[in-house]
C-alpha cells in the first residue's frame, strides 16, 4: 500500500467509524469532555490495529534486540539517537523562549558528540546537564495553543497523542538532522529510523506489558497517561518558575475520608 | 551533670524533630522499610509480598482512593460489592507493586519540599535519581496523629486518576456493574500468580 492509498485507507476508515456519541447526562458529560476523544470509535480501532502489529512484529523484533544484544551496547544506540535529536530540541527551547533549556540541549550536543563519541557515550549526563528534550507541540503550546491541545488521536504504531502534539511529532521528523544528512542515501536513513524504533519499543517493554497487564481498560490507560505526562510536559514550559509546580488533574474535594 | 547532658540531648533531638518535615518523614521512613524489609531483602517471595501488603494496607487510604476511583458508582455500590471491590483492588496492586520491585536497581529518592493542598492535604516534591530523574509526587492527607497516602503523581500521572479512567471505560462497557469489575480484577491477579509460577 502506497502512502497515498493508506491516507485514503485512514479517512475513509475514520468517517465509517464515525464519531462517538455525546451524552446527556451531566455526570457523564463531564466524564467525556474530560477524556476529549471525540474519535474515539477510530482510536480504537487504531489501538486495535497497533497491538496487532506490535505483537506479531515490533514486540518480536525488540525482545529478540533485547536478548541478542547486552544492555551496554543498547546504551550506545539510545545515547546515539537521544544525541541526535538534541538539535531539534534545542531549536524548539529557542522557539519557546527557554533559554536555559536551549543551553542544556547545546551543552549536551557538544559535550557527547566530542568527548562522548559522536554520541555513544553520555558524558553530558554525568558532567551534570540535564536533559529537557522540548518538542514541537511544546512550542505549539507556547505559541498559544495551550490546553489539551485538541482531540485525543491513536496515531498508527506511534501511540496516544493529540491534534497538537501529532503534528508536533511531525515537524520534529521533518526537522531532524539524520533526514537531512542522509538526504541521499534513503535506505540507510530509513535503516537508522528503524533501528531507533526498535530501541525505542525496547525500552518501553516492561512498562507497557506491565500497563496491558494490570488494566482492565488498555485504551483508556494509555489515553489518559499520555494526557496527564503531556499536561505536565507543556506546564513546564508555560509557567518556567520551578517553585511552581502546577497542580494535576485528581479531584479528591467529593471524597468522605474516615480516619 | 548527667541531668545536664540529658536536658541538652532533649532539646537538641526537639530540634532535629523540628527540622525535619513531619509530611516528609512520613514517605521517608515508608520508602526507607518497603526498601529494607521489602525490595532489597532476601526473604521468600510470599514473606515480602505479605509484609509489603500490610505496610500498603496500613499507608494508603485504600477505602478514599476506592471512592475516587468508582466516581459517581460508589455511592450506587452496596457497602458488601464496595469491600469485594476494594480487597480485589488491593490485591492487583499489591501483585503489580511488587512485581515491579525486580526493576530497582538502587536508585535514590530525594525529598525537595512540600507544599499545602486543599483541606489540610500535602503534596510531598521528591526526585527518584535514574539517569534520567524521575518527579514522584507524594500527596497524603492527616488522619490521626499521622498520614495516609490518598496519590502518587509520577512524572505528572497520578495513580488515582489513571485507575479512575481505567475504569470507568470498563464500568460504562460493562452496565456500570462494580462486581464484574472486581471479578475482572481478581482474574488479572490470578493471571499474575499463574505467569509468575512459570
Amino acid at each position: 500500500m502506497g502512502k497515498k492509498s493508506f491516507i485514503l485507507f485512514f479517512c475513509l476508515f475514520a468517517v465509517l467509524s464515525g464519531c462517538a456519541t455525546r451524552p446527556t447526562n451531566p455526570e457523564e458529560l463531564k466524564a467525556y469532555e474530560e477524556v476529549n476523544d471525540p474519535l474515539e470509535p477510530m482510536n480504537r480501532g487504531i489501538h486495535a490495529f497497533n497491538q496487532v502489529a506490535d505483537k506479531i512484529v515490533l514486540k518480536p523484533i525488540a525482545k529478540g534486540y533485547r536478548a541478542v544484544v547486552p544492555s551496554f551496547y543498547r546504551g550506545w544506540v539510545s545515547n546515539f539517537f537521544d544525541n541526535l535529536s538534541q538539535p531539534v530540541h534545542f531549536l524548539n527551547a529557542l522557539l519557546q523562549g527557554q533559554l536555559k533549556d536551549a543551553g542544556s540541549s547545546l551543552g549536551r550536543f557538544v559535550t557527547n558528540t566530542t568527548f562522548g563519541l559522536f554520541g555513544l557515550f553520555d558524558v553530558a549526563t554525568e558532567a551534570g546537564i540535564p536533559n529537557p528534550s522540548n518538542d514541537f507541540g511544546q512550542t505549539l503550546a507556547k505559541w498559544g495553543w495551550d490546553g489539551d491541545g485538541g482531540p485525543f488521536l491513536m496515531l498508527p504504531i506511534l501511540g496516544p497523542s493529540n491534534v497538537r502534539d501529532g503534528i508536533g511529532t511531525g515537524v520534529d521528523a521533518v526537522a531532524h538532522p539524520m533526514g537531512w544528512a542522509l538526504w541521499n542515501e534513503q535506505k540507510l536513513h530509513y535503516g537508522l529510523v528503524g533501528l531507533d524504533g526498535v530501541a525505542t519499543r525496547e525500552r518501553a517493554l516492561d512498562l507497557l506489558d506491565d500497563l496491558e497487564k494490570t488494566s482492565t481498560d488498555y485504551y483508556a490507560t494509555l489515553r489518559t497517561m499520555s494526557r496527564q505526562n503531556r499536561r505536565k510536559k507543556i506546564n513546564q514550559v508555560l509557567n518556567n518558575k520551578e517553585d511552581e509546580k502546577p497542580d494535576y488533574e485528581a479531584d479528591f474535594s467529593d471524597i468522605e475520608w474516615e480516619d | 551533670m548527667k541531668k545536664m547532658i540529658l536536658f541538652l540531648v532533649a532539646v537538641f533531638m526537639s530540634f532535629a524533630v523540628r527540622a525535619e518535615d513531619p509530611a516528609i518523614n512520613f514517605v521517608d521512613k515508608l520508602a526507607d522499610k518497603i526498601l529494607t524489609e521489602v525490595v532489597t531483602s532476601n526473604k521468600e517471595k510470599d514473606e515480602k509480598e505479605t509484609l509489603f501488603r500490610d505496610a500498603f494496607t496500613e499507608a494508603v487510604d485504600l477505602k478514599g482512593v476506592g471512592q475516587f476511583v468508582l466516581g459517581t458508582v460508589w455511592k450506587k455500590t452496596s457497602e458488601e460489592d464496595r469491600t469485594a471491590f476494594l480487597n480485589a483492588f488491593t490485591d492487583l496492586t499489591v501483585k503489580t507493586w511488587a512485581d515491579r520491585f525486580n526493576l530497582y536497581t538502587g536508585q535514590q529518592i530525594i525529598f525537595q519540599g512540600t507544599r499545602n493542598a486543599e483541606r489540610g492535604q500535602i503534596y510531598v516534591d521528591s526526585v527518584i535519581q535514574d539517569k534520567q530523574p524521575v518527579e514522584v509526587i507524594w500527596r497524603l492527607r492527616p488522619s490521626k496523629d499521622s498520614y495516609k497516602i490518598v496519590d502518587i503523581v509520577v512524572e505528572g500521572v497520578s495513580m488515582a486518576s489513571t485507575y479512575r479512567n481505567d475504569y470507568r471505560a470498563f464500568l460504562q462497557q460493562n452496565a456500570n456493574s462494580v462486581s464484574a469489575l472486581t471479578e475482572e480484577l481478581a482474574r488479572k491477579s490470578r493471571e499474575f500468580k499463574s505467569e509468575n509460577a512459570k
